[in-house]
C-alpha cells in the first residue's frame, strides 16, 4: 500500500464539507426542543474548538512525520525549533515591524534553516557513524533542552512571555449561537493549505518522488541515483517550515513562550496515532485528536483530557503501532 | 586508552571541585553576625511563569537595603543579600532554602512568593533554626499545619480563606451576582484555596455556584470548559489564578461570546494581563492587597521607577513590607541571631505600606488586613473600596 | 554545619543513583531505552509515602513495599509492551511515565496534582548510602552472573540470542522488573526527602535526565553510572553562579557526547580493583610501553 495514497484526500474532501455544513444549518435551525438545540450547539461549537486544536497539532505532527518516515527516528528537537518560530515570528512584527504576511514568511523560513542546523550538528555526525536510533533521541533531547533554555538565558529575550501584537480583534464569526474566532479560522485555512501544498508537492514533484523513494529504502534510493543527503536536507527544510508556521500561529493564539515545546508531545502522539511516516496519516491523527481531547474536556472532565491522549498513545501502541495508516515494518528474521 | 585517562582525570576533577566549592563556603566568615555585615536570604522565580514578580521582588530588596545601607544599616551593620532562583519549582525551592541556611548562613530568609515553594521548605528551617517572611503565599499552610503553627514561618500577606470569602462576599453583596461559575488550576494550592473558601462564602450568602471547571497550569485552551460555562450563563465568573491564563482565558471567554463578568483574586494585576487582555478584562474586578493610588504607597512607587524603569509590581509592595518587618525585628531582637530574630518576628506589630501587619502568635500570619476590590476599567486599576470579609 | 548544603547534594544524588543503577541494568546491560523510568520513581514514592504516612509502617519497609509496587506496576506493563520492537517500546515508556503522572495528578488521596506535603523526613546521608551500596552489590552479582551475560548477549544481538535459546521476553522483563524496584526504592527515598511529593517531580524531563546519566557514564558500567549520577547531580549546583546558562551547555554537553562519545564516560569498563590496578601500572610504568603497543597495532 502506498503511504502516501490518495485515499483521505482528493474529490471526497469537498463533499464531506458540503454535506456536513448543511447538516450543521438544518440541525441549528430546525425546532427543536431549546435543550436539544442548546446541546447541539454544545457539540458543535466543541467540534469547532476541536478543530481548531487539531489544525495546530496537524502542522507540528507532519514535521514529525517527515523526519521519521526518511530517518526512522522522532525528532524531539521539533518542539523547540516550533517555539523558535513563534520567537521569530514575533521579533519580526515587533522590532522590525515587518508587514504581517512578510513576518510570516520571513519566520517560517528562518526557522526552517534552523531546523538545518540542527540537523548538520547534531544528527549528520551520527548518520556517518551509524549510530542506532536510540542515540539520536538522546542528541534530540539535548537540543531541545538546549533551544528552550538558550531562549530564557538570553537576557534580551528572557522567561517571561510575549504577546504578539493584535492582528485580528476578538469579535468571533456567529453562526447562530456558534462562536468561530477570526483568527481560528485563519488558522485553520492556513494549515490546509499549507498541507495541500506539501502533499501536492510530495506526489507531483521530482523531488516528491525521491522523498518517497527514500522513505522506503534509503539505501536502494542512493543506489539508484538518489541524492539522499540533499533529500535529507529538503525534509528538514520542508519540515522546519511548516514548523515555523505553526510556531507563528501558536504565538498569535496562545502567547509566546520557552516552553511552547512541550506541547509537541501532543503533536507526536498524533503523529504516532496517525501512523508514523505517513503525512495523511499525521494530519487526520492530530484532528482527530484534537477532536478528541476537546471532547473529554468538555463533557467529561478536563483533568482527563491529557490523560486520554496518553491512554490514545498507549493503545495505539499495543494494538496497532502502526497507527491508522503508517508503515507496517518488520524485522526480517 | 588516552581518552579514557582524560575522562578519569576530569572526573576527578568535578570530584575534586565540588569540595573545594564546600571548602570556599567554609572560607567566609563563620556566622553571619560577625564581620560587618548582616547576610538575608531571598528565594523567589526569577525564571518560569511568575519570573515578573520574582524579579520585582529581588530589586525592590536590593533598593531598599541600599536605601537602609545609606542610613547606617541596622545594628550598625549593613545588609546584605543573597537571593536565588527557584525556578517556580519545590524541589528547587528546597535545595535553595538548604543553600541559604547551610552554605550562605543567612540570618532570614524572604520570599518566596508561591506557596507551593513555601510550603516544603518548613523541616528545612526548621532544622536551621532560621525564619522565613514569605510574600504573597496566601495558602493557610505556609504557616499553620494540621493545627499547630509552624515555628520559623512568617507571611506578610493575607491568605487565600479570606481573599475567597471577601471575593465571594463582594460578587454577592455589591455585584448582586446570583450565579457563578468557577474556572480554576486544578494543579495548584493556591487557586484551589481560593476556589474552596469562594465557593463556601457565595453558598452562604445564598448564591448558587452553577458550573466549576478545573485546567491544569500550562493549559493554553480553555474553550472546552468555556463552552460549557458559557451554557449554564452565570452573572459572574470567578478566575482565582494567574496572569497569564486569566489574559488567555478571558480573551478566549469573549471570543466564545461570554459576557458575564469576571473576578479574579491577587493573582492577576499585572502589566501583561493589561497588555494581553486589556479589552477582555475591562470591567472586571479582583481582590488585592492595597490600592496602587494610595497615597501612602506613591512614594516608594515612584523611587522604584526612577530606579529600574519599570512599573512596579504588587509583589514590590509586599516584600517592602517583609523587609520593614524583618528591620523591625532585628532591631528589637538587638543581634543578628536567626533564632532571636524569629522570636522577634512572634510580636510584631508594625504599619507597612500594605496595612497594619499585627502578626498573630498563633499563626504567625497579619491579623485583620483589609483587602482592596480593584476594577480595571480601560487598562487601569481603578480602586473600589475596601472589604473585610465577616 | 556547611556540610549541610554538601551533604544534600550528596543525598540526591544517592537517590538518583538508585534509579540510575535500576536503569543502566535495562538499558546499558539489556539494551532497552526507557522514556518513563520516573514514573516507576512516583509509584515507589507515593506507595512508601503512604506506608509510612498512612499506616504508620517504619521507613526500610516501608521503602520496600514501594520498590514491590513499582516492579509489579512494571510487569503488568512489560507484559503489554517488551514484545514491540525498540523504538515503539521506547515511544510505550514515554508514554506509561507521563499516564502514571497524570493519574497521580488526579487522584487527591495522594494530594493530587497539589503535592502531598508532611512526609517524614527519614532520608539522610547514611540510610542513602547503605541502600546504594546493597544496590551496587547485588547489581555486580547479577551482572556476572549467567543471567547478566544472558541479558548482554540480547542487548548485543536481540535475534541471535533468541535462535541460541535465552528466553528473552523472560530476561527483559527481569530486567525491567529489577530496574523498576530499584526505582521505586529511589523514589521513597526522594519523598522521604524532601518531605513532599508532586507529580510534577515526576515528569518526561526527569526520565530523560535519568536516561541521559546513564549514558553518560557510559553503557554497560556500574561505576560510570556511579560517577555519572554523582556529576550530574552536583554539577547544576556548582555551576549554579550560572545559572541561566547552565542548561544551554548541559544541552550542548549532551548532543557533543553523543556525537563524539557516545559510549559515555567508562566506554562499558568497570571500575574494579583490578582494574585499578592495571591502570596504575600502565600509568606509572611510563609511556615506552604503550607506544611500542599502539605503534605495531595503529
Amino acid at each position: 500500500m502506498n503511504v502516501f495514497s490518495k485515499k483521505f484526500y482528493g474529490m471526497r474532501l469537498p463533499a464531506v464539507l458540503r454535506t456536513g455544513a448543511s447538516h450543521c444549518r438544518e440541525l441549528l435551525a430546525s425546532s427543536h426542543s431549546g435543550k436539544e438545540r442548546k446541546r447541539m450547539t454544545q457539540f458543535f461549537q466543541q467540534l469547532i474548538n476541536g478543530l481548531s486544536i487539531g489544525s495546530v497539532y496537524a502542522l507540528m505532527a507532519v514535521g514529525y512525520s517527515l523526519v521519521y518516515s526518511i530517518m526512522n527516528f522522532s525528532n524531539f528537537a521539533h518542539g523547540g525549533v516550533i517555539m523558535f518560530g513563534a520567537y521569530f515570528g514575533f521579533f519580526f512584527l515587533t522590532l522590525f515591524r515587518f508587514l504581517f504576511p512578510v513576518a510570516f514568511i520571513a519566520s517560517a523560513v528562518c526557522t526552517a534553516v534552523l531546523a538545518l542546523v540542527i540537523e548538520r550538528v547534531a544528527y549528520k555526525p551520527l548518520r556517518e557513524r551509524k549510530a542506532p536510533f536510540l542515540y539520536f533521541i538522546i542528541s534530540a533531547m539535548g537540543a531541545s533542552i538546549f533551544l528552550e533554555n538558550l531562549v530564557i538565558a538570553i537576557p534580551a529575550i528572557g522567561p517571561t512571555f510575549r504577546t504578539y501584537p493584535e492582528i485580528f480583534n476578538k469579535q468571533p464569526f456567529k453562526i447562530g449561537e456558534l462562536a468561530i474566532g477570526k483568527l481560528d479560522t485563519m488558522m485553520f485555512v492556513v494549515s490546509a493549505i499549507c498541507l495541500i501544498l506539501l502533499i501536492y508537492i510530495i506526489d507531483h514533484t521530482k523531488i516528491g518522488k525521491a522523498i518517497q523513494a527514500t522513505s522506503y529504502n534509503i539505501k536502494a534510493s542512493a543506489l539508484m541515483g538518489v541524492n539522499t543527503d540533499f533529500i535529507i536536507v529538503a525534509i528538514f527544510l520542508m519540515g522546519g517550515f511548516l514548523a515555523g508556521i505553526a510556531g507563528v500561529l501558536f504565538g498569535m493564539k496562545y502567547t509566546v513562550y520557552p516552553q511552547i515545546g512541550a506541547i509537541t508531545i501532543k503533536s507526536f502522539i498524533a503523529a504516532v496515532f496517525g501512523g508514523l511516516g505517513s503525512l495523511p496519516g499525521a494530519v487526520v491523527g492530530s484532528v482527530l485528536l484534537g477532536i478528541i481531547e476537546t471532547f473529554t474536556s468538555g463533557y467529561l472532565s478536563s483533568q482527563y483530557r491529557d490523560l486520554i491522549a496518553f491512554a490514545l498513545l498507549i493503545t495505539v501502541l499495543v494494538v496497532r503501532p502502526m497507527g491508522l495508516m503508517g508503515k507496517v515494518t518488520e524485522d526480517k528474521a | 586508552m588516552n581518552k579514557k585517562k582524560t575522562a578519569l582525570f576530569l572526573v576527578c576533577l568535578f570530584v575534586v571541585s565540588i569540595g573545594l566549592t564546600g571548602c570556599a563556603g567554609n572560607s567566609q566568615p563563620a556566622a553571619a553576625a560577625g564581620g560587618d555585615t548582616i547576610k538575608v536570604g531571598w528565594m523567589g522565580s526569577l525564571t518560569g511563569d511568575q519570573a515578573v514578580w520574582g524579579q520585582c521582588e529581588l530589586n525592590t530588596v536590593k533598593m531598599l537595603f541600599e536605601e537602609i545601607n545609606a542610613k547606617g544599616g541596622v545594628l550598625g551593620k549593613k545588609l546584605e543579600v543573597i537571593g536565588y532562583d527557584t525556578k517556580g519549582d519545590p524541589q528547587e525551592a528546597v535545595n535553595v532554602a538548604k543553600r541559604l541556611t547551610g552554605q550562605d548562613k543567612v540570618v532570614a530568609i524572604l520570599g518566596p512568593n508561591a506557596s507551593g515553594n513555601a510550603i516544603p521548605i518548613a523541616p528545612v528551617l526548621e532544622q536551621a533554626k532560621v525564619a522565613d517572611i514569605a510574600t504573597v503565599a496566601t495558602n493557610p499552610k505556609v504557616t499553620v499545619l494540621d493545627g499547630k503553627v509552624k515555628p520559623f514561618n512568617y507571611r506578610v500577606c493575607f491568605i487565600d480563606p479570606y481573599q475567597g470569602a471577601v471575593a465571594a462576599g463582594y460578587a454577592a453583596d455589591v455585584l448582586k451576582a446570583k450565579n457563578a461559575a468557577i474556572l480554576y488550576d486544578v494543579g495548584d494550592d493556591y487557586s484551589q484555596g481560593l476556589t474552596q473558601f469562594f465557593e463556601e462564602y457565595f453558598v452562604k450568602k445564598g448564591g448558587t455556584v452553577v458550573v466549576k471547571e478545573g485546567f491544569k497550569s500550562g493549559d493554553v485552551d480553555f474553550r472546552p470548559q468555556l463552552s460549557k460555562i458559557k451554557a449554564a450563563n452565570p452573572d459572574v465568573i470567578f478566575m482565582p489564578y494567574f496572569f497569564k491564563e486569566v489574559a488567555l482565558s478571558a480573551n478566549q471567554a469573549r471570543e466564545l461570546g461570554i459576557t458575564a463578568t469576571l473576578m479574579g483574586g491577587d493573582g492577576w494585576p499585572s502589566e501583561q494581563l493589561i497588555s494581553m487582555a486589556k479589552d477582555a478584562v475591562n470591567g472586571s474586578y479582583f481582590v488585592n492587597h492595597l490600592d496602587y493610588d494610595d497615597p501612602e504607597v506613591q512614594d516608594f512607587k515612584t523611587r522604584y521607577k526612577t530606579k529600574y524603569s519599570k512599573d512596579v509590581e504588587l509583589n514590590g509592595y509586599l516584600v517592602h513590607d517583609a523587609v520593614l518587618m524583618l528591620e523591625d525585628a532585628l532591631k528589637r531582637a538587638g543581634e543578628a541571631n536567626p533564632e532571636k530574630i524569629a522570636q522577634a518576628l512572634e510580636t510584631t506589630d508594625i504599619k507597612g505600606i500594605t496595612g497594619k501587619i499585627k502578626i498573630g502568635k498563633d499563626t504567625h500570619n497579619p491579623e485583620g488586613k483589609d483587602a482592596a476590590i480593584i476594577k480595571i476599567v480601560d487598562g487601569k486599576y481603578v480602586f473600589q473600596q475596601k472589604f473585610a470579609s465577616q | 554545619m556547611n556540610n549541610e548544603y554538601i551533604i544534600g547534594i550528596l543525598t540526591l544524588a544517592g537517590i538518583n543513583l538508585m534509579t540510575v543503577l535500576g536503569l543502566s541494568l535495562l538499558t546499558g546491560f539489556t539494551g532497552l531505552f526507557s522514556f518513563g523510568h520516573a514514573g516507576f520513581m512516583a509509584i515507589g514514592g507515593y506507595t512508601a509515602a503512604m506506608m509510612t504516612v498512612k499506616f504508620h509502617w517504619p521507613f526500610i519497609p516501608a521503602l520496600l513495599v514501594g520498590g514491590l509496587a513499582a516492579a509489579l506496576a512494571s510487569a503488568l506493563i512489560g507484559k503489554v509492551t517488551l514484545n514491540l520492537k525498540g523504538d515503539y517500546f521506547c515511544i510505550a515508556t514515554l508514554g506509561f511515565g507521563e499516564a502514571i503522572r497524570l493519574v497521580l495528578d488526579n487522584v487527591q488521596y495522594f494530594g493530587g496534582a497539589r503535592g502531598w506535603p508532611g512526609i517524614p523526613y527519614y532520608t539522610n546521608i547514611w540510610n542513602v548510602l547503605g541502600i546504594n551500596i546493597v544496590a551496587v552489590i547485588v547489581l555486580a552479582n547479577l551482572i556476572r552472573s549467567r543471567h547478566g551475560r544472558n541479558m548482554i548477549a540480547i542487548r548485543e544481538e536481540e535475534l541471535a540470542s533468541q535462535i541460541v535459546g535465552i528466553d528473552v521476553f523472560k530476561y527483559k522483563m527481569t530486567s525491567l522488573m529489577i530496574s523498576a524496584g530499584y526505582a521505586g526504592i529511589a523514589g521513597g527515598l526522594m519523598g522521604h526527602y524532601m518531605t513532599f511529593l508532586q507529580p510534577k517531580m515526576f515528569s518526561l524531563a526527569k526520565s530523560t535526565e535519568l536516561t541521559i546519566i546513564v549514558i553518560f557514564g557510559g553503557l554497560g558500567s556500574i561505576s560510570g553510572s556511579v560517577l555519572g549520577a554523582l556529576v550530574l547531580t552536583s554539577l547544576p549546583e556548582i555551576l549554579r553562579a550560572f545559572y541561566e546558562w547552565r542548561l544551554v551547555f548541559y544541552g550542548l554537553a549532551v548532543i557533543f557526547i553523543m556525537i563524539s562519545r557516545p559510549e559515555g564516560l567508562m566506554g562499558g569498563y568497570e571500575l574494579t580493583p583490578s582494574s585499578m590496578k592495571k591502570l596504575y601500572r600502565n600509568l606509572t610504568s611510563g609511556r615506552r610501553d604503550k607506544l611500542q603497543g599502539e605503534g605495531g597495532g595503529k
